[in-house]
């Protein structure tokens, strides 16, 4: 059971997803038990697996792991031939950079689904793509074969797209194509990389592609015009390739156009999924199979990728502060918040690449608890004007607190969880001791001013002010609203505290990563 | 054992052809057009004895040679059961065609046989007279073919210009097999590249008038398969032509087509113990090939684009593909010649899967806008859903079995340097998504229709069968794989 336990996390909403298709559709109720329960059970699962079953290695493990083929020192390693006569393998496994991203997935889809029974229109066909949505997330989070990865990656896309377009907003077509084609445009360009990888190494396996790139034997000369072409190292065109597959995702300035449009029409549990964990694959996937694959040209363009942090950080913060649509302007935050996961990446210290892993989790619950929150009063009101409120903390009080408690973990207050780790990725780009990157940190400073500024005014034009005559019949937040967020602020407030439950589990690997990279760890 | 009867053996699948069609031809005589569906049974029982037969022929080792001209070799075989495959889809497409009962159902399918006894031959043989016999014999049924509902002025359209290109290209191919003939001194495709073949002593002289004859006969090739600049005629044929018809000559036409253009350039250029100067040559004819390639995908995805038939949209996405395959075919190796046998493998799965659905949908609709399928996936959720797993598939996104032969192309091509190919090719799954979607999109993004679907229980069956097998040997891929690779066998020698 435990070597398989990945599998069963990943594959059993697959088997739930299966169940509700033999449905009939009448029987909503238990089309919905179906989901909770296929989206529950890996949810305990991977919370065992995080607090129960995951080691935390030493440096001697790691040795030890290197000797025995797998750099990563992954664990829960399940490896089986798949396609034999090109190598690919179905090879899963989770490690320090990925346990935790696993153990939010499953937490998000779990959350979406108990946020989904609000939704009238949602039946059958929602449910089973929710699922098969779970499949792909988790098998990207889990995969250490290449080719495996890339199938989870383009398995993720359908569902997204049928559940934007089908159960969304009035723009809904336009919004789901725009996601569907900027995913692909970036991941056809990963592919050609991966075939380029694996042609020249012979293997798909991430660990071992991992480890050549260390040695400095992998994309040598085993491939045609393997030195340059047209005028750039052929190293340099991989990490192009792959890191723009990613950077889509994440998604980074100027790749970040699908986003807002993707989440002001796409439903509330959808744009929660999308916001806490799709846009995660993206900096995961830069760690897992971005960076380690050519280090050098990591390094050589590692202040590019700050910049384009900053700008995301600034320019998403600015934007904004601009919006008038509550939930444009959180999809907006998402841009701001997700720069700094770049920044920290690009500084390349154990700080800056610590507190960017930690951004990825942490912004995955804020900003999903936000997005829920933004659900709430969109439900009652059927708008989402920011200036169209007023007042609603007199006639909405506990919502009102549990607004302020979300808006706050999202501007990063102190005690609360984005504090910890935008100061993290901040101090770290300091300590790149370099002018240029100080420069970098003073200018990503407006950014949290921005969204201290965005957030605060929000605040105060929808809860504060006069009341509006309109909305004094608004109901409180009710109790399948609370308990889709409750846990979220929950995980906000103790990462907060205690930020160690996260960087414990991560360290080791971000130290092991940084040496792989070949940095000053 | 007496050569002639040795022979007759090897030519077993294309005698019991032969008689199916003749067959067909008289059961409808007899029958007086009642129960018009029996000779449908007749050819697919034909079919089945037929692919027995190959089957048998499959596990013989040795390729051979019989009546001088004949090639019985396992890549033959590929297309041949390729081809038999596909016909008998085409024939269940005719008896499930509402259209189809008004006309002479007995030559229908003696056509459809005329046409796959011509692919049989063509695809089979080293000898270039019978590689043009069988060409056009599978060229003069297909006339007929397209232009079979003889009411119908688009039909007539289709036939009349099915015609007069065809003729052009076959007249072009001709030439240059003279020339060809007349360079090299043979008309065996084994002798010509051999290191004291004619073609040495010829490229040895001026490499310009071998040039001058590969590029007409490939020409003619070119126009089979329409790839760019020979594809015009493709749209109007495909949208005016009756859709089982279409189907046959998306699927089996043009896969044969690529069996010859393979077979063709493998026996010249890719047979063991070439000489350096035809092998150096063959490289410069797949450079021209890789941008033949890189325009016809191109052209075909952003015609696709402005479709609103999705006939003609599947005709402009079948160029595209053809330009998919071309990917294979140029990089002149034996494995970009595999990864081009698994794509058009892959593509018979999709492809008719999608032509299922687009007759479906005709017989619902009365017509093959995308328009009217707005909804109407709410309405016949199955054979709906499948196509969305076809639409996958075509864009090459895993895990379908359209997405492992991209991948494989993509291999090879990128084996070879050809990464400007490489790239185009994968923009071009970008834009290519945009129109599949489009289907998606009416049948599941819009209101659900106020009409109904009558339901096809049958082709429904048939079409939910290919979905099964395009996700299925998406994730299970040996097999096929292997079927590709075994036919090459042939060019190891």
């Amino acid at each position: 059971m435990q070597d398989q336990i990945l599998t069963w996390i990943t594959f059993l909403p697959l088997l739930g997803m299966g169940l509700i298709l033999l449905i009939p559709k009448t029987s909503l109720n238990l089309i919905k038990g179906v989901s909770l329960a296929a989206t529950f059970v890996p949810m305990v699962l991977s919370t065992w697996l995080y607090f129960g079953g995951f080691k935390h290695l030493t440096p001697g493990d790691f040795d030890q792991a290197r000797m025995a083929g797998d750099i990563l020192a992954s664990q829960f390693v399940q490896r089986v031939p798949w396609i034999d006569s090109i190598g690919v393998e179905y090879y899963v496994g989770v490690d320090g950079l990925s346990i935790a991203l696993v153990w939010l997935t499953t937490i998000l889809l779990f959350i979406g689904v108990i946020a989904s029974f609000g939704m009238e229109k949602a039946g059958k066909a929602y449910y089973a793509l929710l699922l098969m949505l779970e499949v792909g997330i988790s098998g990207v989070f889990v995969s250490l074969d290449l080719f495996l990865f890339y199938v989870f990656w383009e398995i993720m896309l359908l569902p997204m797209y049928f559940l934007i377009g089908i159960w969304g907003g009035p723009r809904r077509e336009y919004a789901a194509i725009k996601f569907f084609l900027y995913t692909l445009a970036g991941s056809v360009l990963m592919l050609i990389a991966i075939v380029a990888l694996r042609l020249d190494s012979g293997t798909f396996s991430i660990p071992k592609l991992t480890e050549l790139a260390a040695q400095g034997k992998l994309l040598g000369a085993n491939l045609p015009a393997a030195g340059e072409l047209l005028g750039m190292k052929f190293t340099t065109w991989v990490f192009w390739f792959l890191f723009v597959g990613f950077a889509i995702k994440v998604p980074v300035f100027p790749f970040h156009t699908w986003l807002p449009d993707a989440h002001v029409e796409a439903p509330t549990p959808i744009s929660v999924i999308l916001a806490g964990i799709l846009l995660k694959l993206g900096g995961y996937g830069m760690l897992r199979a971005c960076f380690p694959f050519a280090p050098s040209a990591f390094h050589e363009f590692a202040y590019v990728l700050a910049i384009l942090g900053v700008i995301s950080i600034v320019y998403g913060a600015f934007v904004a502060l601009g919006q008038t649509d509550f939930k444009k302007m959180v999809a907006y935050s998402s841009v701001s918040h997700m720069g700094y996961v770049l920044l920290g990446m690009g500084a390349f210290t154990v700080w800056g690449m610590e507190g960017a892993v930690l951004q990825m989790f942490n912004h995955g619950t804020s900003s999903a608890a936000l997005f829920l929150i933004v659900g709430v009063i969109y439900d009652r009101a059927h708008h989402r004007d920011l200036n169209a409120f007023g007042g609603m903390s007199q006639i909405m009080p506990r919502y009102w607190a549990l607004t302020t408690l979300g808006f706050f973990a999202a501007l990063g207050l102190p005690g609360l969880a984005g504090f910890v780790s935008e100061a993290l990725t901040l101090i770290g780009a300091y300590q790149a001791g370099d002018a240029r990157f100080r420069t970098l940190v003073f200018i990503s400073l407006l950014g949290v001013v921005f969204t201290a500024a965005f957030l605060l005014w929000a605040m105060q034009r929808v809860f504060l002010g006069q009341k509006n005559p309109k909305y004094l019949d608004f109901e409180e937040i009710n109790f399948r609203e609370l308990v889709c967020q409750a846990p979220l602020l929950f995980l906000c407030i103790l990462f907060g505290i205690l930020p160690a439950y996260l960087l414990d589990w991560m360290h080791p690997s971000v130290q092991n990563l940084l040496a792989i990279l070949g940095g000053k760890a | 054992m007496n050569p002639y009867l040795e022979g007759l053996r090897g030519i077993q699948p294309e005698i019991v052809m032969t008689i199916t069609a003749l067959a067909a031809l008289v059961f409808d005589l007899l029958l007086k057009g009642r129960e018009s569906r029996r000779v449908g049974y007749l050819t697919l029982t034909g079919l089945a004895l037929t692919s027995w037969f190959l089957l048998g022929q499959w596990s013989e080792a040795a390729p051979r040679t019989v009546f001088g001209m004949v090639a019985v070799d396992q890549f033959g075989n590929f297309f041949k059961l390729f081809t038999v495959a596909a016909l008998a889809m085409v024939v269940l497409l005719v008896m499930h065609d509402h259209r189809e009962r008004e006309h002479g159902v007995g030559e229908y399918y003696f056509l459809l046989l005329g046409a796959s006894l011509g692919i049989f031959f063509m695809v089979s043989t080293n000898n270039l007279l019978l590689m043009v016999l069988g060409f056009e014999l599978l060229s003069l049924a297909s006339y007929s073919l397209a232009g079979f509902h003889k009411g119908d002025r688009k039909s007539a359209e289709a036939a009349m210009k099915y015609v007069i290109f065809g003729g052009l290209a076959t007249g072009i191919m001709l030439y240059g097999i003279s020339l060809l003939y007349g360079l090299t001194g043979t008309i065996d495709l084994a002798k010509m590249g051999a290191s004291d073949g004619g073609l040495v002593a010829q490229l040895a002289q001026s490499p310009v008038p071998v040039g001058i004859a590969m590029v007409l006969i490939l020409a003619g090739f070119a126009y089979k398969v329409s790839v760019a600049p020979f594809h015009f005629w493709t749209p109007d044929v495909y949208e005016g032509a009756p859709t089982p018809v279409t189907t046959f000559l998306a699927v089996g036409s043009k896969a044969a087509g690529f069996g010859v253009m393979l077979r063709f350039l493998g026996a010249i250029f890719l047979r063991p113990g070439v000489a350096d100067s035809v092998a150096a040559y063959g490289d410069r004819i797949g450079l021209l090939l890789a941008i033949l390639a890189a325009i016809t995908m191109t052209l075909g995805n952003f015609a696709a684009l402005r479709q609103s038939s999705l006939k003609r949209m599947l005709a402009y996405s079948s160029i595209a593909h053809a330009g998919y395959v071309l990917i294979g075919v140029s990089c002149m190796t034996e494995a970009g010649f595999s990864a081009a046998l698994y794509y058009l493998a892959a593509y018979y799965f999709m492809n008719l899967g999608a032509f299922g659905f687009l007759l479906y949908f005709e017989g619902v609709n009365g017509n093959d806008s995308v328009d009217s399928l707005k909804g109407m996936g709410f309405k016949a959720p199955l054979i709906s859903i499948v196509m969305v797993a076809f639409l996958v598939s075509l864009t090459g996104l895993p895990p379908t079995v359209g997405f492992y032969g991209k991948y494989l192309l993509f291999v090879e091509g990128v084996n070879q340097g050809l990464y400007w190919l490489v790239v185009v090719a994968a923009l071009n799954s970008v834009v290519s998504l945009f129109y599949y979607l489009r289907v998606a999109k009416a049948l599941f993004l819009a209101k659900p229709a106020d009409r109904e679907a009558a339901p096809a229980p049958v082709l429904t069956g048939f079409v939910t069968a290919f979905g099964v097998a395009t996700v299925g040997l998406g994730i299970y891929i040996t097999p096929l794989r292997a079927w590709a690779e075994r036919s090459l066998d042939v060019l190891r020698g």
